[in-house]
């Protein structure tokens, strides 16, 4: 999938057309529009850019246009103009150089020549084409290593094959031995995404790696540190250094690129960089292997801030695709769970019928059914084990093939052990359903088989009977065996069956609704509608986990 | 996630103790690839459900397919500290004869080790 879909989540908007300056000002951040020049810079109001910090002189530097190329000319100011750390007087400015005015850190300015910060893989691919990279020999094949990278990028979607895209070019670009990803989790810590050698073969363990440079790149406010041990002195307990022989290490913390730039000056922000972090990329190289201390800023620095929007842009498609999924997968479920509860009560003359299904947010895999048989007028009640379209479909066939064996007559213990026959042998896995078929003759005979469901209640004259009789579920081990159980109806009996979302019906303390309310409700002489309102009532205002279905079955003789 | 899941050994038995609501979902398949995995490397090990606050079908049916697979390969596993909810789960799903409950960590281990023997 390509990255295109997602506009609109610009990191900092520009015409496209001319060159731009992001300001950045502690937590803000603003693009400027190179559309003049000379462009001003200075504490002074009428400055295109003012600085209000008595560090920046009244008239502090100007960027002026020359045959193409931008120079930033240094205006006398007291603490000086700064290009990428070095004071300068006059200087070209390049891609991505950074720029300071006498303060140092709490702000600064970032050159672009053509267009603000990409959002897609195609924009991407036109802005690194236009990094300049120093007249090294080695200079083209790093272009062309970018060049692929970012076309590969635009055919893939997936955030996986992102970050290991980028990897293998972060490596080919450094000359570094190995390389990780590590990706920001739910729980705030840092998990390993992806680890690449710089032979392509997976790396999936980093304990030999430095964390303690990891978690101090992404605890400092740079687009980069590039620790050369051989050059550090302060390496005292940096254990994996001195373990693994590490030579130089290169962290770039994977920033969240800023949604909007923010107007005015407003009050001196803390000194920190822009955007929530994301995660970070790390390289390293060992003593014996080639150093990579050298490793060009404006790689680095291009890597720091394409490699996060790439990012997000990458994750922000995944959890469309993922919603969107969910939503279809939901409203499948639902029309399967519609076709299953649209159950035509049969009308007999010795007994009434009735049946509801609340349903939770995530669709269940209950269902129930009532079907007239020769032998009499049979309900059913199952819950299939999950939730979803698996638990829809496979409630949606288990209810075809009860219905039809019912309708031919067979002996209820021989239709649950040909369903779990069924089940079992066509290795559904660990999926499964409890149930309760229960067949109730004219003359008030009921027999019924319970399949690991929540027991029936027997209402006789407000005297509740649990029946503790039962067998395995369905569809759970290959050779369990049913047997049923026979009741004598009096006209005026009652059979209600529930499923497990009635009493596990939950509320907002945790209790659960739990049989002995159930059968309180019962004992009262509660319908269906009564035992729906007792557990609303119970639940107050707390969504249900599960699908709730009751049937109730009346024998009136 | 609501679930944690905890490791220890009894009398080089490991006993894997999940923590909180065994759901239908990634508390069930964490289960139940952790289990597979322990199993790998020690076909006999007890689980300990005393800290488990919730068990819904999914995660019982989790339960009975790593058990009834684990069966089929030579491999046990013993239950124990099922309290009053698991234990009126297993009756009403008339699972209780499926797997074997022990009263403790140590009574478990010792019918493993009694059976290993």
């Amino acid at each position: 999938m390509a990255l295109h879909p997602i506009t609109g989540s610009a990191s900092s908007p520009g015409s496209g057309i001319f060159p731009t300056l992001v300001f950045v000002q502690g937590n803000e951040q603003r693009t400027l529009n190179l559309d003049h020049t000379p462009f001003t810079v200075g504490r002074k109001v009428d400055k295109d850019l003012v600085i209000a910090d008595p560090r920046v002189s009244r008239d502090h530097a100007l960027i002026a246009a020359e045959n193409g190329e931008f120079f930033v000319i240094d205006q006398g100011s007291k603490h000086g103009t700064f290009v990428n750390g070095e004071r300068i007087q006059r200087k070209n400015l390049e891609r991505n150089d950074r720029v300071e005015f006498g303060v140092r850190d709490v702000s600064y300015v970032i050159f672009h020549p053509h267009h603000a910060t990409s959002n897609t893989a195609r924009e991407f691919l036109s802005q690194i084409s236009g990094i300049h990279i120093s007249t090294e020999t080695t200079d083209l094949e790093k272009l062309t290593l970018f060049l692929e990278a970012a076309r590969k990028l635009n055919t893939t979607g997936v955030l996986d094959e992102i970050l290991v895209t980028l990897l293998e070019a972060t490596l080919k670009l450094t000359r570094a031995e190995r390389g990780y990803v590590f990706m920001k989790g739910e729980d705030g810590n840092l998990r390993l995404a992806a680890g690449r050698n710089s032979k392509g073969e997976p790396l999936l363990d980093d304990k030999t790696m430095s964390h303690s440079i990891l978690e101090d790149a992404l605890k400092s406010n740079s687009e980069f540190v590039l620790t050369d041990t051989s050059r550090s002195l302060d390496l005292a307990g940096r254990h994996s250094i001195v373990a693994y022989d590490l030579r130089t290490v290169i962290c770039i913390p994977l920033r969240k690129p800023q949604v909007q730039a923010t107007r005015g000056e407003g009050a001196p922000a803390p000194a920190q960089n822009s955007g929530e972090v994301m995660g970070a990329l790390y390289v390293d190289s060992r003593f014996a292997s080639r150093d990579i201390s050298s490793v060009s800023n404006d790689i680095l620095r291009a890597i720091a801030t394409e490699a996060a929007s790439l990012i997000e842009n990458a994750r922000l498609v995944q959890a469309e695709e993922a919603a969107r999924r969910y939503q279809q997968e939901l409203s499948i479920a639902a029309s399967i769970q519609q076709g299953l509860m649209a159950v035509a009560i049969p009308d007999v003359p010795f007994a009434h019928v009735k049946g509801r299904n609340l349903s939770c947010k995530e669709i269940g895999g209950d269902f129930f059914d009532a079907v007239i048989t020769e032998h009499g007028l049979a309900v059913v009640l199952a819950d299939v084990s999950g939730k979803g379209v698996s638990a829809a479909l496979l409630a949606n066939t288990l209810q075809g093939m009860i219905y039809s064996q019912l309708a031919a007559g067979m002996p209820l213990t021989e239709i649950v052990t040909a369903a779990n026959r069924f089940f079992t042998h066509k290795h559904i896995g660990e999926k499964y359903a409890t149930m309760i078929i229960a067949r109730i003759q004219r003359d008030g005979e009921l027999e019924y088989v319970n399949c690991g469901h929540v027991p029936p209640l027997l209402v006789c004259n407000r005297e509740v009977i649990r029946p503790r009789h039962g067998n395995l579920p369905v569809g759970l081990l290959p050779d369990a065996t049913y047997e049923s159980d026979h009741y004598n109806l009096h006209p005026g009996d009652r059979l209600i069956l529930v499923t497990d979302g009635v009493t596990e019906a939950e509320n907002a303390r945790g209790d659960f609704f739990e049989d002995h309310r159930l059968e309180a409700v019962a004992a009262k002489g509660a319908s269906m509608e009564g035992i729906f309102a007792a557990v609303a009532d119970f639940c107050g205002g707390n969504p249900l986990n599960d699908d709730c279905t009751v049937v109730e079955l009346a024998y009136t003789g | 996630m609501n679930l944690k899941i905890e490791q220890h050994q009894v009398d080089g038995v490991p006993v894997i103790s999940p923590r909180g609501r065994i759901m239908f979902g990634d508390e069930a398949n964490t289960l139940r690839d952790t289990l597979k995995e322990i199993l790998n490397s020690s076909p006999r090990i007890v689980l300990n459900l005393s800290e488990v606050t919730y068990m819904d079908s999914g995660g019982l049916g989790t339960l009975v397919g790593v058990y009834s697979s684990a069966r089929a390969k030579g491999a046990d596993i013993k239950l124990t500290g099922l309290g009053h909810r698991i234990r009126d789960v297993l009756q009403t799903t008339k699972l209780a004869t499926v797997f074997q409950v022990y009263e403790s960590e140590e009574q478990a281990v010792a019918a493993l080790r009694a059976g290993a023997a």
